[in-house]
């Protein structure tokens, strides 16, 4: 515990040090670079005190931190301990920090509060004591660690801090150099912004186009992917013909033949591969299949082949194509001793083959995008005439009890969903609508609270005039409506356009409770049991949740205004 | 508003891609997915299995039944319905919209029986006792045909019957020879019992320098064993005679379940083991196989991945080791007849009540389970095999008769692929089976949970046993009493509703026509009625009727199939009795999530508007990236982030980078994220705060409407930039901050659909030890897997008045900390 608590204080000289010698450097360039005699001065004295004090700390902290002979360890420190332990601390320092601000307060007024807050953070500080220690089992546990560096990184890190340092301060001498840095700062700040948000993005779009052998590697993520050269081959030990099974082309291979049929193993589309089904002989086209190329080592040889045939216990038997003195020759290896030969380059076969999993009944997840596409546009037709035609009848007109009705919409836009769910089952099961996709979209059509109140607020904004001038040129209700009233609310309907969109394409509760045939499912749905079903294919797993994404994101591009401002009027409703 | 403007050529190019999509999607979907001829037959639908290379057999035997029943054909669904997902299977059969013939679990058939879900298939079996086909008891192993019965109706019929026994690696024994013989261990024969498989795993374990499981001697439930298994050997009961009482927390199991403790802690751990396991995952890397692990129990479907993928392993098979008292017969075993016990399981065929075939899916369950039927996919299976090079592993099959005639026939060439055969058929006349009860499935679930509680020491092997048993007895209690409850005829308070809402409709006409209105106002006001109608009836069909029905069922015990039974405040005493551990678990867990969640993602927002908030070229560009995770769908995002946090190094994104940086630096192991119990919300929350990118619109919104003479101000005042932070921009931002506290609770207390994709795979604990339940989750698991309409009504009342609570308070409390410039 004591040799813990001193390398903790030990690693947080050698930080302090760190931070007082770069203030020194920073200040040396400024004299170096300044021509002004008062900064030279105040500098100096800089200089002097942050690499003295620096120095200092940096050899007490070497000392503290020191644990073994060798290369450089830049010390880290980490506790672990419980929450309650880690709140107490907390409530110490910030205890600590209003005890400072009590000594130093300008008046009696914050004089006062200081130290009223000081008296509460005290007080919390004991609460979560007495919790940490009522439980025996609690411990702190001081992790000793640190970055190990070797000489010439030191020296190359010392450089180029010592070297950026010097331009940033020469730079900030000139108008135009400041301007320079600032945005050099600012573009690198964003930069790694962007690559921690957008690194799991890159991840499924770069793991979609990955073979099976690139996904897991020993030197961490693969992020270039690479595809094996193949050539196509036909087979003649074991061919494959096309086929038509249950009026659609399949890809099989023979198991036996008796007559004029053959019996057929079918291997594509993956979906149905296994069946094995009858055809007349005639009726078969020989393919060729893509064989895949490796590389390998024949009695000292370096040679190139192809595989013929993979034999069960992992050996493959390869045919020569390079050396050209070897060609066409067949050996077999060992799996060790072959090598694929590979090229940088996407598998996009991923993607067919996604497809190609999908139950045939659904023609490669046509059905599913059907089935998305129509809840998406009849949640969005439904929504937007219910909650406009809604919000219009409470916002201009007159009529008995519409404050109070009013009232009670705002109210049960608290209402969690979950209250409704089961009796809305019970209700879409007594129509016989299970398995079917209405209970999906029927109910948007009679306009939500949220919406209603949203445009409300819209159609309240339009001045009156507008309506007054067409109910003297004839307009009844409706045709206001329509032609005078929409036209003013258009970008509000966009915004609620596209939250219908995100939420119906998203919609993932409802298919899970009311759809089971994949003649029914949406995509979000298909999704899930796709995971299921492949959940050990990543690469076919991410092209597939690539493709559920990639309509959204078109979505995205051409409306990213309406976005955005939705999201704006979301966070602000409850201002 | 001028800012808005309809981009007409954007909506029409959005809207004519969709057109295009939706046209070839319907034309697509237009073409005949079936050929006519198959229209004439009669469709049976089949659920729970998939075909595929690894099931010729499967195949062959539906394409023998189609050709010998020409008016039947059998579509089999691969997608739609898992064996386990019970909620799936429940749900069709509720909405009226079942499978024809169902492959399910055998222990949860009694489940299902008793709530009157499946046909019962007596009078079918008796009707065709002379049938040659027809399945008779006498054919069966009793186990399993008692499994598929329930209150002495059968109404499944046994398929598979896996039993387990114990695999050793000889390869690894004769390595280790010379430490066994020092430990007193004999390295040419495997362990017996309990104490001696603890003593070998202690030997052939072995940890690297940094303290890492490289080898491991035994993971008790690595394989398939469970706690059943050691129960059964303890001769823990789990359930009394008359199927009353949960018997889970008895001595026997709880020294079972230590026994497991016991063995974990050998490997280093329940943790450590775990995400050990998972460095192989299945299939051809099964860390048996690959020689990591020296000893494992599991079933006889490992036979066919070894004969495939290591068919010269040297390994060794023996019955399950015993607890020590039992094999020396000494104690309590003194007069125990069997030494080895193990435990058996498998599927079965059943008919779900509402198939529209029942006639045609009995005409196939008794082809498929016939003895003719099974040589016709055994022999399939075995030329495909043949085919490929490969020897065929007849699995065990619940008909003794076939069982012990395929053994015969289908006989490995290798010995030691003999003997395990061997070995399995003889171990199951010694099978012993999971309770037959309708609770199976809950205790089931309850075990699973109590074993996970134990074994990553949150609870003592009693403790966490006795919470299951209570569980477990809730089940028991609310079926043995609903006897006591008074039906209720739902008809009634339907009638009753709809009587009520015409009489408001009645009453609101009648007070519009005495209202003193004019001409002009009455035609307006019959104009805003017609307009706000799609209100009116939504309100009162989807949100008032559904919540008054909600209140209703919650004092009921209903689970559509049975009728209805009026019990008073019994599910709320539940909510706050049996219950309340499991409760209490998802509201801290959604607590947990708001709690670091909300306060993260807010800043991280905060941050990254900061950043967009200075003046830099390719603003647009940066905007995207930041705001693009917020409209990935979610469940695709959260497809990716089950990847992103994979714990094997080599395969997951942030781990990858977690053993270069974090575990170089300071020692610690990689997290196992959602396979880890304190893991698991971080997880969540990670993923949350990556989400929370877009945040930074509503901040950035926020940034812009502060008033810079305020800032002037106060630098003219000399505070600093952090003065100005918390002094400025914080109060005038606490608008946005107080809204989306309150919404971060509301929301992660209502978190599903990302949970329900991330958790990890299998039925039981909502994630490890239950720590990704929220009580919307646990409403869902209630109310549509099992049904339990009342309870989970109960809860949904819960859920809303915790809801309605906290923004009432929270509504009080701004006053005192967030700023309104209106209030001034």
């Amino acid at each position: 515990m004591n040799s813990g608590l001193f390398f903790a204080l030990g690693t947080l000289a050698v930080w302090a040090g760190s931070v007082f010698a770069f203030q020194a450097i920073v200040a040396l360039f400024r004299i170096v670079f300044s021509t002004e005699s008062r900064d030279l001065r105040s500098n100096g004295r800089t200089v002097l005190v942050s690499s003295l004090a620096g120095a200092a700390l940096l050899v007490v902290g070497g000392v503290g931190t020191r644990s073994e002979a060798g290369a450089f360890r830049f010390p880290l420190v980490w506790f672990v301990m419980p929450w309650t332990a880690w709140l107490g601390f907390a409530c110490l320092a910030m205890a600590i920090a209003r005890l400072i601000q009590t000594l130093t307060a300008i008046n009696a007024e914050e004089q006062r509060s200081k130290s009223v807050s000081l008296g509460a953070f005290l007080i919390a500080a004991f609460v979560f004591a007495v919790l940490y220690f009522s439980d025996k089992s609690n411990k702190i546990e001081i992790l000793k660690g640190g970055i190990l560096l070797h000489a010439p990184v030191v020296a190359g890190i010392i450089l180029a801090l010592i070297a950026t340092t010097a331009a940033m301060v020469y730079a900030a001498r000139f108008a135009a150099g400041r301007g320079l840095a600032k945005m050099l700062v600012s573009q690198i700040t964003l930069m790694v912004g962007c690559v921690v948000f957008g690194l799991p993005f890159a991840f499924l779009v770069i793991t979609s186009f990955k073979e099976d052998r690139d996904m897991s590697s020993k030197e961490g993520i693969v992020w270039i992917p690479k595809v094996q050269d193949t050539i196509p081959f036909k087979d003649p030990k074991n061919p494959k013909f096309e086929a038509i099974y249950e009026g659609k082309k399949v890809v099989a291979g023979i198991i036996s033949k008796k007559g004029d049929t053959a019996l057929l193993d079918i291997q594509k589309p993956l979906a149905i591969r296994g069946i094995t089904f009858e055809a007349k002989i005639s009726d078969l086209k020989e393919v060729p299949t893509d064989a895949q190329i490796f590389s390998s080592n024949l009695k000292g040889t370096p040679v190139k082949g192809f595989v013929v045939e993979n034999l069960d216990d992992g050996r493959k038997t390869l045919q020569i194509m390079e050396p050209q003195s070897l060609k066409g020759e067949q050996h077999t290896f060992m799996p060790a001793e072959v090598e694929p030969v590979r090229h940088v380059g996407l598998r996009v076969q991923n993607y067919s083959e996604a497809l190609d999993f999908l139950p045939p009944e659904t023609n490669g997840g046509l059905v599913y995008l059907k089935n998305t596409l129509i809840l998406v546009i009849l949640n969005v037709i439904g929504t937007l005439s219910s909650s406009a035609i809604v919000a219009y009848a409470f916002s201009r007109m007159q009529f008995p009890g519409r404050d109070n009705l009013f009232r009670v919409l705002l109210a049960t836009m608290m209402l969690p969903g979950a209250v409704t769910l089961l009796p809305q089952f019970l209700i879409f099961r007594t129509l016989g609508w299970i398995d079917s996709l209405y209970p999906l979209w029927v109910p948007a059509f009679f306009g939500s609270a949220f919406n209603i109140f949203l445009l409300q607020q819209f159609f309240k904004q339009i001045p009156m005039e507008l309506e007054d001038a067409a109910k003297i040129d004839g307009c009844n209700y409706v045709r206001t409506f329509w032609s005078i009233m929409i036209p003013q609310i258009k970008p509000a309907l966009a915004v609620i356009a596209i939250w219908t969109f995100m939420g119906s394409w998203n919609n993932f509760m409802g298919p899970l409770i009311y759809v089971n045939s994949p003649e029914n499912m949406p995509l979000s749905y298909a999704l899930q049991l796709f995971q299921g079903d492949r959940y050990g294919e990543p690469g076919l797993l991410m092209a597939f949740a690539t493709l559920t994404i990639l309509p959204v994101l078109a979505l995205f591009f051409f409306a990213q205004k309406y976005f955005i401002e939705g999201l704006t009027l979301s966070g602000l409703g409850g201002r | 508003m001028s800012r808005f403007f309809i981009n007409s050529k954007s909506i029409a190019v959005a809207a004519s891609v969709l057109t295009v999509g939706l046209f070839g999607a319907g034309l697509a979907g237009a073409q005949p997915a079936q050929p006519a001829k198959k229209n004439t037959r009669t469709e049976i639908v089949f659920w729970g299995v998939s075909l595929g290379s690894d099931s010729k057999g499967q195949d062959a035997v539906i394409r023998e039944f189609e050709r010998r029943n020409p008016d039947l054909s059998v579509r089999v669904l691969s997608m739609g319905a898992g064996k386990m997902d019970p909620q799936k299977l429940m749900t069709s059969i509720v909405g009226n919209v079942a499978p024809d013939v169902i492959n399910q679990d055998r222990f949860t058939i009694s489940d299902w029986a008793s709530r009157g879900a499946f046909r019962s298939l007596n009078d079918l079996v008796e009707r065709d006792k002379n049938d040659p086909e027809a399945p008779k008891k006498e054919q069966y192993y009793d186990s399993c045909w008692e499994e598929a019965m329930y209150d002495g109706n059968l109404y499944a019929v046994p398929t598979g019957a896996d039993n387990r026994i114990l695999y050793w690696n000889r390869a690894r024994f004769k390595e280790k020879a010379a430490e066994l013989e020092k430990a007193g261990l004999d390295p040419n024969r495997p362990p017996r019992t309990w104490s001696e498989i603890l003593a070998y795993s202690k030997v052939l374990t072995e940890f690297d320098k940094s303290g890492r499981l490289v080898k491991a001697g035994f993971m008790p439930n690595f394989g398939n064993s469970w706690l059943y298994m050691y129960g059964f050997m303890n001769n823990a009961s789990f359930l009394s005679e008359d199927g009353r009482k949960c018997t889970m927390a008895t001595p026997e199991a709880a020294e079972a379940l230590q026994f497991m403790v016991d063995g974990y802690k050998i490997v280093g751990g329940y943790e450590k083991a775990k995400s050990f396991e998972s460095g192989f995952r299945g299939g051809e890397n099964d860390a048996f196989i690959v020689g990591q692990v020296a000893m494992k129990i599991d079933g006889d479907w490992i036979l066919n991945t070894m004969s495939r993928y290591a068919p010269a392993l040297d390994f060794g098979v023996a019955p399950p080791p015993v607890p020590d008292d039992r094999f020396y017969k000494r104690g309590r075993f003194t007069n125990e007849k069997d030494t080895f016990v193990t435990w058996v399981g498998g599927s079965s065929l059943a008919i779900p009540r509402g198939a529209r075939y029942p006639e045609a899916a009995w005409r196939f369950i008794k082809f498929a389970t016939s003895t003719e039927g099974r040589m016709v996919e055994s022999r399939a299976q075995n030329e495909w095999e043949k085919l490929k090079g490969r020897a065929f592993m007849a699995r065990q099959m619940a008909s003794k008769e076939f069982n012990e005639l395929q053994a015969k026939e289908f006989r490995p060439a290798a010995k030691n692929f003999a003997d395990a055969i061997d070995m399995h058929v003889e171990m199951a006349n010694y099978g012993r089976i999971r309770p037959v009860t309708f609770v199976g499935q809950v205790m089931w679930q309850e075990h699973v949970r109590a074993m996970e509680a134990a074994c990553y020491g949150k609870n003592s092997p009693m403790g966490a046993l006795k919470e299951a048993q209570s569980n477990v007895q809730r089940e028991l209690d609310a079926y043995f009493e609903k006897e006591r409850y008074p039906v209720i005829d739902l008809r009634l308070p339907a009638v009753l509703g709809v009587l009520a809402l015409v009489g408001v409709v009645i009453l609101m006409i009648v007070s519009f026509y005495r209202a003193k209105l004019g001409r002009l106002e009455r035609g307006e006001a019959k104009w805003a009625y017609l307009f706000i109608s799609p209100w009116i009836l939504g309100f009162l069909i989807f949100t008032i009727g559904p919540m008054v029905a909600s209140l209703f069922f919650s004092f009921t015990q209903y689970d559509v199939l049975n009728e209805a039974r009026f019990v008073g405040f019994k599910n709320y005493a539940e909510m706050f009795g049996s219950d309340k551990t499991r409760l209490l678990k998802a509201l801290s867990n959604a607590a947990y999530l708001a709690g670091v969640g909300v306060p993260l993602g807010l800043s991280t927002g905060l941050a990254v508007a900061m950043l967009l908030n200075m003046a830099a070229r390719g603003m647009r560009f940066y905007r995207t990236v930041f705001y693009m995770p917020a409209i990935v769908p979610g469940i695709a995002s959260a497809v990716l982030w089950s990847w992103v946090l994979t714990p094997d190094p080599g395969k997951g994104l942030i781990n990858s980078y977690w053993v270069k940086s974090i575990s170089a630096w300071m020692g610690l192991e990689v997290p196992g994220w959602l396979t880890s119990a304190d893991w698991a919300k971080p997880a969540l929350i990670v993923m949350g705060v990556w989400g929370a990118g877009s945040g930074m619109i509503l901040w950035l919104a926020g940034l812009k409407g502060v008033s810079t003479t305020l800032y002037e101000a106060a630098g003219i005042d000399g505070a600093t930039p952090g003065r100005q932070f918390w002094s400025i921009t914080f109060p005038q931002l606490s608008p946005i901050i107080f809204f989306n506290t309150v919404m971060g609770f509301i929301g992660s207390m209502q978190e599903f659909d990302r949970i329900y994709v991330m958790k990890p795979n299998g039925d039981g604990p909502i994630g490890p030890d239950d720590s990704m339940l929220t009580p919307v989750y646990h409403l869902f698991n209630n109310g549509f897997a099992y049904f339990k309409m009342g309870y989970a009504s109960a809860l949904a009342w819960l859920i809303f008045t915790i809801i309605l609570v906290i923004t009432a308070v929270q509504f009080q409390l701004r006053s005192r900390w967030v700023y309104y410039e209106s209030d001034k």
